[in-house]
């Protein structure tokens, strides 16, 4: 036998089934292709940055678009980064830049590394002293988030979303109780934006975290977040905004305060489209079918008796799972190449909720998007089973 | 992780004849049948009976010493029927865990 060359992974024959959303949606629908085609069909068109006046201006209508739809009242208050972890590493860093000496931070278990990461660099630095508040079933109680909270207190991040649990947090409730102890909350919406009603408007929240590859179905590179009082935040990076060019000292209005060198044009004109799209969809319509077949779903896989689910009630379209007697990384593995389904396997980037589930071998994830079909949710169903119904539930994981 | 595009397609034969290197597992009825075969601290292959593609991870740390063993492997399996003389690969086998074994454990 010769091995003939080294290969990509290849498409197959089957048609491919993408269930990997909570990582990168696709597809994208055909508005979000056209306007990245059609940003790039002119010049770029940005005020203070070209003398041109053709072309459309993206920014502005993804910022009002997405203020619209997460129920925000001031678009300008509305930042572009490159991604989640960019914002969460600006809000962190520029909410800790106004602290004088080491303060108290938490977080929660269901955290993402975005999350996780810049907190346990600044502990290690000894800016902050982290505590890790755990889950309970799915979810942080909000007592919880009372219990831990200590006179230095000043800062809690925490996901809006489970990446792995699909289980959504009182923001709400978590919020208010942070708020009467004058602690500042910053929510990581990467997993929720786009899927589930936000609510900016009233939500006792500080600084609320987008990304606009997942659920607003945009492209990588594009993400954000909200900010209420751009104040409470110093701005950690500095450079060309296009306006004020005289001063030499980075303007501190918004959204300039945060806004840094040339946009991500073609990807803003794609984030404008996904989230016009899913204002013309309704969120009522996105929810219902995501309830639906997830449920379709998890009612399949709980047939198979050596399958385990980590959450039977997932508010999002997001169903973790292992197979007894199978390593998820091969669930996987059979998945995309023995039926060409495309699903997510490993740790998630979220160390600590599968330190707590499956003792930190990981699982596999499905996640769903508005594009993905019932026919879809049938055959992937299908193949797991399959798969289950082979495994020899006497070893390996889970 | 690399992939490897064969000649011909993977068999049930050949996975057969891995087992003298190391533990195989498979399911035989998913697809044209699941196998995965493990050679711990050194690599793995895993594949579908019938495909001509097969994933092989390597442990980063000893690929260097053991990349030229697998290639070997793949070579020297002729097909179904065909005799293999073992006495040569478990030579090298021997040899490759030695220096591994060395590599990650020091003894």
């Amino acid at each position: 036998m010769v091995v003939r060359f080294l290969k990509q992974m290849s498409a197959g024959e089957r048609p491919l089934i993408y269930l990997n959303n909570a990582a990168t949606s696709w597809p994208k629908p055909p508005g979000v292709m056209e306007a990245i085609a059609q940003s790039l069909s002119l010049p770029v068109f940005g005020s203070g940055r070209t003398t041109g006046t053709q072309g459309e201006d993206y920014i502005t209508r993804a910022r009002e678009s997405l203020s619209a739809l997460l129920g925000a009242d001031t678009p300008e208050n509305l930042v572009f980064t490159h991604n989640a972890t960019d914002s969460l590493n600006i809000l962190i860093s520029g909410f800790l830049a106004g602290i004088k000496g080491e303060c108290h931070v938490l977080t929660t278990a269901l955290d993402h590394n975005s999350v996780l990461r810049p907190l346990y660099e600044y502990d290690q630095q000894h800016r902050i002293c982290l505590d890790i508040i755990p889950f309970e079933g799915c979810s942080i109680r909000p007592e919880a988030a009372e219990a831990a909270i200590r006179p230095d207190t000043r800062l809690m991040v925490m996901t809006h979303g489970s990446n792995v649990l699909g289980s959504v947090q009182d923001i709400r409730a978590i919020g208010n109780i942070l708020h009467e102890h004058g602690i500042y909350f910053i929510v990581d919406g990467a997993q929720t934006a786009g899927h589930i009603p936000v609510g900016l408007r009233d939500l006792p929240v500080d600084a609320f975290i987008f990304t606009g590859h997942k659920g607003l179905l945009g492209v990588p590179g594009t993400g954000g977040f909200f900010l209420r009082d751009p104040e409470a935040i110093a701005p950690v990076r500095f450079g060309g905004t296009g306006t004020d060019s005289f001063s030499l000292l980075h303007p501190r209005g918004m959204p300039e305060r945060f806004e840094i060198g040339t946009h991500n044009y073609p990807g803003l004109a794609a984030l404008a489209a996904g989230v016009e799209f899913i204002r013309a969809t309704g969120m009522e319509s996105i929810m219902e079918k995501a309830e639906r077949q997830t449920a379709f779903l998890i009612r399949q896989l709980k047939e198979e008796s050596n399958i385990t689910i980590y959450n039977e009630h997932p508010d999002l379209p997001i169903i973790a799972f292992n197979i007894r007697g199978l390593q998820n990384d091969d669930v996987g593995f059979m998945l995309a190449r023995g039926f060409n389904i495309i699903a997510r396997t490993g740790l998630h980037c979220a160390p600590l909720v599968h330190r707590a589930i499956d003792g930190g071998e990981g699982c596999v994830r499905l996640s769903l998007s508005w594009n993905t079909t019932d026919e879809e949710c049938r055959i992937a169903a299908e193949a797991i089973r399959r798969i289950a119904g082979n495994a020899d539930s006497t070893v390996g994981q889970a | 992780m690399k992939e490897f595009l064969l000649d011909s397609p993977v068999t049930d034969g050949f996975f057969d004849y891995l087992r003298n290197f190391g533990k195989v597992e498979s399911l035989p009825d998913v697809g044209e049948g699941f196998y995965k075969f493990e050679k711990p601290d050194c690599f793995s292959i895993k594949g579908f009976a019938g495909d001509t593609t097969v994933e092989v991870r390597f442990k980063k740390e000893v690929m260097d010493l053991t990349a030229d063993f697998v290639y070997l492997l793949f070579s020297t399996y002729k097909g179904e029927g065909e005799k293999v003389d073992l006495s040569v690969l478990k030579r090298r086998e021997e040899a490759v865990g030695e220096r591994v074994r060395k590599r990650l454990y020091g003894a």
